[in-house]
Protein backbone atom coordinates (compact mmCIF):
# COMPACT_ATOMS: atom_id res chain seq x y z
CA UNK A 1 0.00 0.00 0.00
CA UNK A 2 1.03 3.48 -0.37
CA UNK A 3 2.65 5.46 2.54
CA UNK A 4 1.21 8.20 3.47
CA UNK A 5 4.69 9.92 4.25
CA UNK A 6 6.89 9.20 1.16
CA UNK A 7 4.19 8.30 -1.11
CA UNK A 8 5.72 4.87 -2.15
CA UNK A 9 4.20 1.43 -2.80
CA UNK A 10 6.48 0.16 0.27
CA UNK A 11 4.21 0.41 3.07
CA UNK A 12 2.11 -2.64 4.52
CA UNK A 13 -0.43 -3.71 7.17
CA UNK A 14 1.66 -4.65 10.51
CA UNK A 15 -0.70 -5.04 13.39
CA UNK A 16 -4.35 -5.52 14.75
CA UNK A 17 -5.77 -4.32 18.35
CA UNK A 18 -4.07 -7.39 20.17
CA UNK A 19 -7.84 -7.62 21.87
CA UNK A 20 -9.26 -8.72 18.74
CA UNK A 21 -11.62 -6.16 18.69
CA UNK A 22 -10.87 -4.77 15.42
CA UNK A 23 -10.71 -1.39 16.15
CA UNK A 24 -7.87 -0.06 14.38
CA UNK A 25 -4.98 -1.36 12.75
CA UNK A 26 -1.17 -0.50 12.19
CA UNK A 27 0.64 0.58 9.20
CA UNK A 28 4.73 0.67 8.59
CA UNK A 29 6.60 1.45 5.60
CA UNK A 30 10.10 -0.06 5.04
CA UNK A 31 11.75 2.65 3.51
CA UNK A 32 10.71 6.12 5.23
CA UNK A 33 9.92 4.23 8.30
CA UNK A 34 6.61 5.80 8.82
CA UNK A 35 3.54 4.14 11.20
CA UNK A 36 0.15 5.08 11.80
CA UNK A 37 -2.62 3.41 12.97
CA UNK A 38 -5.95 3.85 11.12
CA UNK A 39 -8.06 5.53 13.93
CA UNK A 40 -5.60 8.71 14.55
CA UNK A 41 -6.48 12.04 12.85
CA UNK A 42 -7.01 12.88 9.52
CA UNK A 43 -3.73 15.09 9.62
CA UNK A 44 -2.01 11.88 10.32
CA UNK A 45 -4.04 9.50 7.88
CA UNK A 46 -5.48 11.03 4.95
CA UNK A 47 -2.65 12.46 2.77
CA UNK A 48 -4.35 15.86 1.79
CA UNK A 49 -4.46 16.64 4.74
CA UNK A 50 -1.30 16.14 5.85
CA UNK A 51 1.16 19.28 7.03
CA UNK A 52 3.38 18.99 3.82
CA UNK A 53 6.44 20.13 5.97
CA UNK A 54 6.61 16.54 7.80
CA UNK A 55 6.26 14.63 4.08
CA UNK A 56 9.63 12.85 3.21
CA UNK A 57 10.66 13.08 -0.23
CA UNK A 58 13.46 10.66 -2.25
CA UNK A 59 15.69 14.05 -2.24
CA UNK A 60 15.10 14.79 1.60
CA UNK A 61 15.60 10.48 1.90
CA UNK A 62 18.74 10.90 0.25
CA UNK A 63 20.12 14.18 1.92
CA UNK A 64 19.33 12.72 6.12
CA UNK A 65 21.90 13.86 8.05
CA UNK A 66 23.58 11.46 10.57
CA UNK A 67 24.37 12.70 13.96
CA UNK A 68 26.03 9.54 14.48
CA UNK A 69 28.64 9.45 11.20
CA UNK A 70 29.67 5.57 10.41
CA UNK A 71 32.98 5.62 11.48
CA UNK A 72 36.20 3.87 9.34
CA UNK A 73 36.78 0.14 9.74
CA UNK A 74 39.39 -0.53 12.05
CA UNK A 75 42.73 -1.75 10.02
CA UNK A 76 43.76 -5.26 11.02
CA UNK B 1 0.72 10.87 56.80
CA UNK B 2 3.69 12.81 56.71
CA UNK B 3 2.52 15.70 58.55
CA UNK B 4 4.97 17.10 61.00
CA UNK B 5 7.54 15.61 59.51
CA UNK B 6 10.43 18.22 58.31
CA UNK B 7 13.26 18.37 56.07
CA UNK B 8 15.45 18.59 58.45
CA UNK B 9 15.01 15.47 59.92
CA UNK B 10 17.76 13.11 58.45
CA UNK B 11 15.97 12.12 54.81
CA UNK B 12 16.37 8.18 55.62
CA UNK B 13 13.60 8.50 57.71
CA UNK B 14 10.26 7.95 55.21
CA UNK B 15 13.24 7.49 52.35
CA UNK B 16 12.00 4.02 50.01
CA UNK B 17 14.43 2.35 47.73
CA UNK B 18 11.31 1.69 45.34
CA UNK B 19 12.52 -1.62 43.71
CA UNK B 20 10.08 -1.71 41.00
CA UNK B 21 8.06 1.08 39.13
CA UNK B 22 4.79 -0.63 40.86
CA UNK B 23 6.47 -0.19 44.30
CA UNK B 24 6.44 3.97 43.76
CA UNK B 25 2.59 3.85 42.12
CA UNK B 26 1.68 2.42 45.33
CA UNK B 27 3.24 5.52 47.19
CA UNK B 28 2.37 8.05 44.90
CA UNK B 29 -1.39 6.74 45.31
CA UNK B 30 -1.01 6.29 48.88
CA UNK B 31 -0.21 9.99 48.59
CA UNK B 32 -3.38 11.31 46.37
CA UNK B 33 -0.90 11.09 43.57
CA UNK B 34 -2.04 8.58 41.12
CA UNK B 35 -5.18 9.29 39.11
CA UNK B 36 -6.03 5.47 37.17
CA UNK B 37 -8.27 6.82 33.88
CA UNK B 38 -10.65 4.60 33.51
CA UNK B 39 -12.66 6.24 30.63
CA UNK B 40 -11.84 5.36 27.05
CA UNK B 41 -9.28 6.96 25.38
CA UNK B 42 -8.31 6.29 21.65
CA UNK B 43 -4.17 5.57 21.59
CA UNK B 44 -4.30 8.98 19.56
CA UNK B 45 -4.79 11.25 20.00
CA UNK B 46 -6.25 10.65 23.75
CA UNK B 47 -3.38 9.27 25.69
CA UNK B 48 -0.88 12.44 24.51
CA UNK B 49 -3.55 15.24 25.61
CA UNK B 50 -4.28 13.80 28.92
CA UNK B 51 -0.29 13.27 29.52
CA UNK B 52 0.01 17.28 28.09
CA UNK B 53 -3.10 18.28 30.71
CA UNK B 54 -1.43 16.76 33.61
CA UNK B 55 1.90 18.02 32.72
CA UNK B 56 0.33 21.73 32.81
CA UNK B 57 -1.75 21.14 35.74
CA UNK B 58 -0.19 23.01 39.21
CA UNK B 59 2.92 21.40 40.87
CA UNK B 60 1.08 18.53 42.50
CA UNK B 61 0.14 17.03 39.20
CA UNK B 62 -0.23 12.97 39.97
CA UNK B 63 0.89 10.38 37.92
CA UNK B 64 -1.37 8.79 35.51
CA UNK B 65 -2.39 5.31 34.48
CA UNK B 66 -4.57 4.91 31.43
CA UNK B 67 -6.81 1.16 31.75
CA UNK B 68 -8.99 1.38 29.10
CA UNK B 69 -7.22 2.23 26.33
CA UNK B 70 -9.45 1.50 22.79
CA UNK B 71 -7.85 -1.49 20.90
CA UNK B 72 -5.35 -2.50 23.95
CA UNK B 73 -7.58 -3.89 26.70
CA UNK B 74 -5.93 -5.34 29.33
CA UNK B 75 -2.91 -3.40 28.79
CA UNK B 76 -2.00 -0.10 31.20
CA UNK B 77 0.03 2.94 30.28
CA UNK B 78 1.17 5.18 33.21
CA UNK B 79 2.64 8.29 32.49
CA UNK B 80 3.62 11.23 34.53
CA UNK B 81 5.46 9.53 37.41
CA UNK B 82 8.42 11.63 37.67
CA UNK B 83 5.79 14.67 36.39
CA UNK B 84 5.67 17.18 39.38
CA UNK B 85 7.44 18.22 42.52
CA UNK B 86 4.91 16.50 44.78
CA UNK B 87 5.85 13.16 43.24
CA UNK B 88 9.43 14.29 42.98
CA UNK B 89 9.35 15.25 46.70
CA UNK B 90 8.09 11.54 47.66
CA UNK B 91 10.67 9.89 45.63
CA UNK B 92 13.07 12.11 47.70
CA UNK B 93 11.29 11.01 51.04
CA UNK B 94 10.35 14.15 51.65
CA UNK B 95 7.07 16.20 52.87
CA UNK B 96 4.84 16.55 49.86
CA UNK B 97 5.04 20.26 50.44
CA UNK B 98 8.91 20.69 50.38
CA UNK B 99 10.12 23.89 47.43
CA UNK B 100 12.44 22.73 45.03
CA UNK B 101 15.04 24.70 46.69
CA UNK B 102 14.77 22.14 49.58
CA UNK B 103 14.59 19.42 47.28
CA UNK B 104 17.45 20.62 45.54
CA UNK B 105 19.75 20.34 48.58
CA UNK B 106 17.71 16.83 49.36
CA UNK B 107 19.32 15.67 45.90
CA UNK B 108 22.69 17.19 46.95
CA UNK B 109 22.22 14.82 50.69
CA UNK B 110 21.55 11.97 48.88
CA UNK B 111 24.11 12.61 46.14
CA UNK B 112 27.15 11.15 47.73
CA UNK B 113 30.05 8.55 47.30
CA UNK B 114 27.93 6.96 44.06
CA UNK B 115 30.16 4.56 44.00
CA UNK B 116 29.45 2.76 46.91
CA UNK B 117 26.02 1.14 45.61
CA UNK B 118 25.67 -2.52 45.81
CA UNK B 119 24.05 -5.10 43.34
CA UNK B 120 22.26 -7.78 44.05
CA UNK B 121 21.06 -11.05 40.98
CA UNK B 122 17.95 -12.22 41.84
CA UNK B 123 16.63 -15.24 40.22
CA UNK B 124 12.98 -15.72 38.43
CA UNK B 125 12.92 -12.37 37.68
CA UNK B 126 9.53 -11.01 37.72
CA UNK B 127 10.16 -9.01 34.28
CA UNK B 128 10.87 -12.65 32.65
CA UNK B 129 7.62 -13.84 33.54
CA UNK B 130 6.56 -14.09 29.82
CA UNK B 131 9.29 -14.76 27.42
CA UNK B 132 8.65 -13.84 23.61
CA UNK B 133 10.66 -15.20 21.41
CA UNK B 134 8.89 -16.27 18.25
CA UNK B 135 6.65 -13.79 16.27
CA UNK B 136 7.47 -10.66 17.79
CA UNK B 137 5.48 -7.90 17.30
CA UNK B 138 5.94 -5.31 19.05
CA UNK B 139 2.60 -2.69 17.75
CA UNK B 140 0.38 -6.02 20.08
CA UNK B 141 2.91 -7.04 22.45
CA UNK B 142 2.45 -3.18 24.19
CA UNK B 143 -0.08 -0.45 24.39
CA UNK B 144 2.28 2.03 21.82
CA UNK B 145 1.18 5.58 20.46
CA UNK B 146 2.00 8.64 19.18
CA UNK B 147 3.67 11.57 21.77
CA UNK B 148 3.56 14.17 19.34
CA UNK B 149 1.15 14.62 16.24
CA UNK B 150 4.31 14.71 13.83
CA UNK B 151 6.45 11.91 15.14
CA UNK B 152 7.58 9.86 12.31
CA UNK B 153 6.80 6.91 14.44
CA UNK B 154 5.59 5.31 17.80
CA UNK B 155 8.33 6.04 20.62
CA UNK B 156 9.57 4.96 23.68
CA UNK B 157 10.65 7.88 25.77
CA UNK B 158 11.29 6.46 29.03
CA UNK B 159 13.43 3.68 28.16
CA UNK B 160 16.53 2.37 29.22
CA UNK B 161 19.20 1.27 27.03
CA UNK B 162 21.44 -1.12 28.32
CA UNK B 163 25.03 -1.82 26.70
CA UNK B 164 28.35 -2.82 27.88
CA UNK B 165 31.93 -1.64 26.41
CA UNK B 166 32.93 -4.31 24.20
CA UNK B 167 36.71 -3.51 25.13
CA UNK B 168 36.34 -4.28 28.69
CA UNK B 169 33.01 -6.21 28.68
CA UNK B 170 33.26 -7.62 32.31
CA UNK B 171 33.31 -3.96 34.10
CA UNK B 172 30.44 -3.38 35.53
CA UNK B 173 31.03 0.56 35.92
CA UNK B 174 31.35 0.70 32.09
CA UNK B 175 27.73 -0.81 31.59
CA UNK B 176 25.80 1.89 30.54
CA UNK B 177 22.19 2.66 31.32
CA UNK B 178 21.14 5.64 29.31
CA UNK B 179 17.35 7.26 28.31
CA UNK B 180 17.58 7.65 24.71
CA UNK B 181 14.96 7.88 22.30
CA UNK B 182 13.84 4.60 20.86
CA UNK B 183 11.47 4.67 17.79
CA UNK B 184 9.88 1.59 16.75
CA UNK B 185 9.89 0.82 13.12
CA UNK B 186 8.44 -2.62 12.03
CA UNK B 187 6.99 -5.32 14.06
CA UNK B 188 10.93 -6.11 15.32
CA UNK B 189 12.97 -3.57 14.36
CA UNK B 190 14.34 -0.18 16.21
CA UNK B 191 15.60 2.79 15.41
CA UNK B 192 17.64 5.07 18.17
CA UNK B 193 19.37 8.12 18.60
CA UNK B 194 22.23 8.38 20.20
CA UNK B 195 24.22 11.58 20.59
CA UNK B 196 28.04 11.64 19.53
CA UNK B 197 28.62 12.52 23.25
CA UNK B 198 26.54 9.59 24.63
CA UNK B 199 28.04 7.11 26.72
CA UNK B 200 26.49 4.67 24.42
CA UNK B 201 27.88 6.41 21.37
CA UNK B 202 31.38 4.99 22.58
CA UNK B 203 30.38 1.19 22.70
CA UNK B 204 28.50 2.01 19.06
CA UNK B 205 31.55 3.65 17.62
CA UNK B 206 33.52 0.51 19.10
CA UNK B 207 32.17 -1.97 17.67
CA UNK B 208 31.23 -0.26 14.10
CA UNK B 209 35.14 0.02 13.83
CA UNK B 210 35.50 -3.61 13.91
CA UNK B 211 32.25 -4.28 11.91
CA UNK B 212 30.57 -5.81 14.94
CA UNK B 213 27.25 -6.26 16.13
CA UNK B 214 26.75 -5.91 19.99
CA UNK B 215 23.54 -6.33 22.38
CA UNK B 216 21.34 -4.09 23.94
CA UNK B 217 18.49 -4.14 26.20
CA UNK B 218 16.26 -1.82 26.18
CA UNK B 219 13.56 -1.94 29.53
CA UNK B 220 10.46 0.00 29.91
CA UNK B 221 8.50 0.53 33.28
CA UNK B 222 11.96 1.12 35.80
CA UNK B 223 12.46 1.61 39.34
CA UNK B 224 12.17 5.38 39.36
CA UNK B 225 15.79 5.46 41.11
CA UNK B 226 17.31 3.83 37.94
CA UNK B 227 15.35 5.79 35.56
CA UNK B 228 16.54 9.27 37.65
CA UNK B 229 20.05 8.15 36.98
CA UNK B 230 19.88 7.37 33.82
CA UNK B 231 18.49 10.35 32.93
CA UNK B 232 21.69 12.36 35.06
CA UNK B 233 24.65 13.17 33.14
CA UNK B 234 27.66 10.65 34.92
CA UNK B 235 31.24 10.21 34.00
CA UNK B 236 31.35 7.29 31.42
CA UNK B 237 33.20 5.13 34.31
CA UNK B 238 30.30 5.22 36.40
CA UNK B 239 27.74 2.92 36.45
CA UNK B 240 24.31 4.02 36.81
CA UNK B 241 22.74 0.63 38.19
CA UNK B 242 25.83 1.49 41.09
CA UNK B 243 24.88 4.88 41.41
CA UNK B 244 20.98 4.63 41.60
CA UNK B 245 21.79 1.82 44.16
CA UNK B 246 24.13 4.29 46.09
CA UNK B 247 21.10 6.68 46.59
CA UNK B 248 18.81 3.72 46.89
CA UNK B 249 20.64 2.83 50.57
CA UNK B 250 20.30 -0.51 49.34
CA UNK B 251 21.54 -3.13 46.80
CA UNK B 252 19.47 -2.50 43.80
CA UNK B 253 18.43 -6.15 42.46
CA UNK B 254 19.39 -7.06 38.35
CA UNK B 255 18.82 -10.15 36.72
CA UNK B 256 20.70 -10.90 33.42
CA UNK B 257 19.28 -11.05 29.94
CA UNK B 258 18.55 -14.30 28.75
CA UNK B 259 20.89 -13.80 25.50
CA UNK B 260 23.42 -11.44 26.70
CA UNK B 261 25.48 -11.03 29.67
CA UNK B 262 23.96 -7.68 29.98
CA UNK B 263 22.51 -6.30 33.54
CA UNK B 264 18.53 -5.79 33.85
CA UNK B 265 16.67 -4.55 36.17
CA UNK B 266 14.86 -7.42 37.54
CA UNK B 267 11.17 -5.24 38.58
CA UNK B 268 11.14 -4.07 35.40
CA UNK B 269 7.86 -4.02 33.40
CA UNK B 270 9.39 -4.96 29.32
CA UNK B 271 12.50 -6.11 28.29
CA UNK B 272 13.42 -6.24 24.80
CA UNK B 273 16.69 -8.12 23.68
CA UNK B 274 18.07 -7.00 20.74
CA UNK B 275 21.30 -6.29 19.06
CA UNK B 276 22.88 -3.30 16.63
CA UNK B 277 23.06 -3.75 13.07
CA UNK B 278 26.56 -2.24 12.75
CA UNK B 279 27.18 -0.01 9.99
CA UNK B 280 24.14 0.65 8.85
CA UNK B 281 22.10 4.13 9.14
CA UNK B 282 18.38 4.20 8.65
CA UNK B 283 15.44 7.02 8.59
CA UNK B 284 14.43 8.00 11.80
CA UNK B 285 12.18 10.55 13.37
CA UNK B 286 10.99 13.18 13.34
CA UNK B 287 10.41 13.70 17.23
CA UNK B 288 8.73 16.18 19.58
CA UNK B 289 11.59 17.19 21.69
CA UNK B 290 12.68 18.27 24.92
CA UNK B 291 13.14 22.71 23.53
CA UNK B 292 9.22 22.34 22.22
CA UNK B 293 10.18 21.83 19.03
CA UNK B 294 10.63 19.07 16.16
CA UNK B 295 13.87 17.36 15.45
CA UNK B 296 13.69 16.38 11.95
CA UNK B 297 14.09 12.96 10.06
CA UNK B 298 17.85 11.86 10.21
CA UNK B 299 19.39 8.55 9.62
CA UNK B 300 20.32 6.66 12.58
CA UNK B 301 20.73 3.03 13.92
CA UNK B 302 18.97 -0.14 13.75
CA UNK B 303 18.36 -2.54 16.43
CA UNK B 304 17.14 -5.78 15.12
CA UNK B 305 14.54 -7.20 18.48
CA UNK B 306 15.34 -11.20 19.43
CA UNK B 307 13.63 -11.27 22.32
CA UNK B 308 10.86 -9.97 24.49
CA UNK B 309 10.30 -10.04 28.50
CA UNK B 310 7.51 -9.00 30.36
CA UNK B 311 5.91 -8.93 33.76
CA UNK B 312 2.47 -10.87 33.92
CA UNK B 313 0.08 -7.80 33.46
CA UNK B 314 2.98 -5.21 32.59
CA UNK B 315 2.61 -1.68 32.65
CA UNK B 316 4.08 0.35 30.00
CA UNK B 317 5.65 3.31 31.45
CA UNK B 318 5.77 6.67 28.90
CA UNK B 319 7.19 10.00 29.40
CA UNK B 320 4.92 12.91 28.07
CA UNK B 321 7.92 14.83 26.24
CA UNK B 322 7.47 17.81 23.77
CA UNK B 323 6.55 21.76 24.42
CA UNK B 324 7.69 22.87 28.20
CA UNK B 325 7.26 22.37 30.98
CA UNK B 326 6.97 18.71 30.57
CA UNK B 327 7.96 15.57 32.88
CA UNK B 328 10.96 15.38 30.80
CA UNK B 329 11.89 18.58 32.31
CA UNK B 330 10.63 17.81 35.99
CA UNK B 331 12.61 14.15 36.04
CA UNK B 332 15.86 16.05 35.20
CA UNK B 333 15.87 19.61 36.26
CA UNK B 334 17.44 18.82 39.97
CA UNK B 335 19.49 16.21 38.99
CA UNK B 336 21.39 18.54 36.01
CA UNK B 337 22.12 21.25 38.81
CA UNK B 338 23.32 19.41 41.57
CA UNK B 339 26.32 17.59 39.44
CA UNK B 340 27.65 21.14 38.08
CA UNK B 341 26.58 22.75 41.82
CA UNK B 342 29.45 19.98 42.76
CA UNK B 343 31.73 20.53 39.84
CA UNK B 344 31.61 24.44 40.95
CA UNK B 345 31.79 24.17 44.50
CA UNK B 346 34.86 21.79 44.28
CA UNK B 347 36.66 24.43 43.17
CA UNK B 348 34.56 27.70 43.80
CA UNK B 349 33.29 27.08 47.96
CA UNK B 350 31.44 30.45 47.16
CA UNK B 351 28.96 29.07 44.94
CA UNK B 352 25.54 28.63 47.33
CA UNK B 353 23.51 26.82 44.51
CA UNK B 354 22.45 26.09 40.75
CA UNK B 355 19.64 26.00 38.85
CA UNK B 356 19.54 24.40 35.58
CA UNK B 357 16.34 23.45 35.39
CA UNK B 358 15.10 24.99 32.05
CA UNK B 359 15.47 23.03 29.04
CA UNK B 360 18.42 20.58 30.68
CA UNK B 361 20.73 23.53 31.66
CA UNK B 362 20.11 25.47 28.14
CA UNK B 363 19.65 28.21 30.35
CA UNK B 364 21.95 27.85 34.26
CA UNK B 365 21.61 30.42 36.85
CA UNK B 366 24.04 30.45 39.67
CA UNK B 367 24.02 31.92 42.76
CA UNK B 368 27.45 32.60 44.51
CA UNK B 369 28.90 34.54 46.64
CA UNK B 370 31.71 36.59 44.97
CA UNK B 371 35.31 36.95 45.78
CA UNK B 372 36.86 39.19 44.15
CA UNK B 373 35.56 41.69 40.98
CA UNK B 374 35.14 40.37 38.08
CA UNK B 375 34.12 36.83 40.00
CA UNK B 376 30.93 36.09 38.55
CA UNK B 377 32.19 35.76 35.08
CA UNK B 378 34.34 33.23 36.33
CA UNK B 379 32.18 31.13 37.14
CA UNK B 380 30.57 31.38 33.97
CA UNK B 381 34.15 30.38 32.16
CA UNK B 382 33.34 26.94 34.54
CA UNK B 383 30.10 26.77 34.04
CA UNK B 384 30.84 26.52 30.33
CA UNK B 385 33.57 24.03 30.57
CA UNK B 386 31.56 21.52 32.81
CA UNK B 387 31.04 17.81 30.64
CA UNK B 388 27.40 19.27 30.34
CA UNK B 389 27.94 22.48 30.53
CA UNK B 390 30.25 22.58 27.48
CA UNK B 391 27.13 22.51 25.07
CA UNK B 392 24.20 22.78 27.02
CA UNK B 393 25.12 26.16 28.80
CA UNK B 394 23.65 28.95 26.21
CA UNK B 395 22.29 31.58 28.52
CA UNK B 396 24.94 31.89 31.95
CA UNK B 397 23.24 33.82 34.77
CA UNK B 398 24.79 34.68 37.97
CA UNK B 399 23.27 36.26 40.75
CA UNK B 400 24.54 36.76 44.60
CA UNK B 401 25.00 34.03 46.84
CA UNK B 402 21.93 35.18 48.97
CA UNK B 403 19.53 34.74 45.89
CA UNK B 404 17.69 31.84 45.71
CA UNK B 405 18.07 30.84 41.84
CA UNK B 406 15.02 28.69 41.87
CA UNK B 407 13.22 32.28 43.26
CA UNK B 408 12.59 33.55 40.18
CA UNK B 409 11.04 36.37 41.05
CA UNK B 410 14.01 37.04 42.83
CA UNK B 411 16.06 36.65 40.14
CA UNK B 412 14.25 38.62 38.11
CA UNK B 413 15.11 41.35 41.30
CA UNK B 414 18.84 40.75 40.53
CA UNK B 415 18.72 41.26 37.01
CA UNK B 416 16.90 44.66 37.22
CA UNK B 417 18.99 45.97 39.81
CA UNK B 418 22.53 44.62 38.91
CA UNK B 419 23.07 44.39 35.53
CA UNK B 420 25.61 47.05 33.93
CA UNK B 421 24.83 45.71 30.20
CA UNK B 422 28.28 47.06 29.38
CA UNK B 423 29.69 45.60 31.50
CA UNK B 424 28.22 42.79 32.81
CA UNK B 425 26.64 41.13 29.83
CA UNK B 426 28.86 39.29 27.32
CA UNK B 427 28.09 37.12 24.15
CA UNK B 428 30.54 34.32 23.19
CA UNK B 429 30.05 33.50 19.41
CA UNK B 430 30.54 30.06 17.59
CA UNK B 431 30.36 27.74 20.77
CA UNK B 432 29.08 24.30 20.93
CA UNK B 433 25.80 24.33 21.19
CA UNK B 434 23.00 21.05 21.56
CA UNK B 435 21.93 20.18 17.97
CA UNK B 436 17.99 19.90 19.62
CA UNK B 437 18.21 23.44 20.37
CA UNK B 438 16.22 25.25 17.50
CA UNK B 439 18.86 28.34 17.99
CA UNK B 440 22.39 26.37 16.69
CA UNK B 441 22.91 26.83 12.88
CA UNK B 442 24.37 24.82 12.02
CA UNK B 443 22.97 22.11 14.72
CA UNK B 444 24.77 22.16 17.42
CA UNK B 445 27.13 25.49 16.85
CA UNK B 446 25.75 28.39 18.94
CA UNK B 447 26.94 30.98 21.46
CA UNK B 448 27.21 31.54 24.66
CA UNK B 449 25.08 34.44 26.55
CA UNK B 450 27.00 35.31 30.30
CA UNK B 451 24.60 37.70 32.56
CA UNK B 452 26.91 38.74 35.77
CA UNK B 453 23.77 40.17 37.74
CA UNK B 454 26.05 40.31 41.00
CA UNK B 455 26.68 43.17 43.45
CA UNK B 456 30.34 44.56 42.36
CA UNK B 457 32.92 43.88 45.04
CA UNK B 458 36.50 45.36 45.48
CA UNK B 459 38.45 46.35 42.99
CA UNK B 460 35.30 46.61 41.09
CA UNK B 461 32.85 49.10 42.59
CA UNK B 462 29.49 50.53 42.12
CA UNK B 463 27.94 53.47 43.31
CA UNK B 464 27.33 54.51 46.94
CA UNK B 465 24.35 52.34 48.04
CA UNK B 466 23.51 51.11 50.85
CA UNK B 467 21.00 47.77 50.16
CA UNK B 468 18.39 46.75 52.65
CA UNK B 469 19.40 43.79 54.70
CA UNK B 470 16.75 41.04 55.88
CA UNK B 471 16.06 41.43 59.47
CA UNK B 472 18.66 38.68 61.12
CA UNK B 473 15.75 36.26 62.67
CA UNK B 474 13.92 36.37 58.98
CA UNK B 475 14.46 32.53 58.51
CA UNK B 476 13.71 31.31 61.83
CA UNK B 477 10.23 33.52 61.46
CA UNK B 478 9.73 31.78 58.44
CA UNK B 479 9.80 28.27 60.30
CA UNK B 480 7.93 29.23 62.86
CA UNK B 481 5.06 30.50 60.35
CA UNK B 482 5.25 27.28 58.52
CA UNK B 483 4.71 25.60 61.92
CA UNK B 484 1.64 27.03 62.79
CA UNK B 485 0.23 26.74 58.75
CA UNK B 486 0.53 23.09 59.53
CA UNK B 487 -2.05 23.34 62.36
CA UNK B 488 -4.10 25.69 60.55
CA UNK B 489 -4.16 23.24 57.19
CA UNK B 490 -4.30 19.99 58.93
CA UNK B 491 -5.76 18.86 55.34
CA UNK B 492 -2.86 19.66 53.82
Amino acid sequence: MICVRCLRDTARKVAEAPDRSGVWEVYYCKRCNYSWRSTEEEQITVLEKRDPEFQLDQEDLESLSSPNPIPPLEKK
Amino acid sequence: MMRGFGISIRPRTVFMAFQSLRSFLEALGKNGQLVTLHDIVYPEPDVRTYLKAAADLDNDSPAIVFDNIMGYKGFRIAGNVHGSWVNHAILLGMDRNANIRQQFFQVDRLWQDLSSGELKWVDNAPCQEIVVEKNINLYELMPLFRINQNDGGYYFSKACVISRDSEDPENLDKENVGIYRVMVQGPDTLGMQPLPYHDFARHLRRCEEKNESFPVAICIGNPPWLTTMAATPLPYGQSEYIAAAAIMGEPIELTKAIGSNLNIPAHCEYVIEGEVIPRQRFCEGPFGEFPGSYSGARNQIRIKVNRVTHRRDPIYETLFIGKPWTEHDTLIGLWTSVPLYKQLKAEFPEVKCVNAMYQHGLTIIVASDMRLGGFGKTLAFRVASTPHGMSYAKNIIIVDGDVDPFNLEKVMWALSTRIRAEKDVVVIPNTPGVPLDPCTDPPGVGSKLIIDATTPVAPDRMREITMIADPPGSAKAAERLREILKEVRPQF
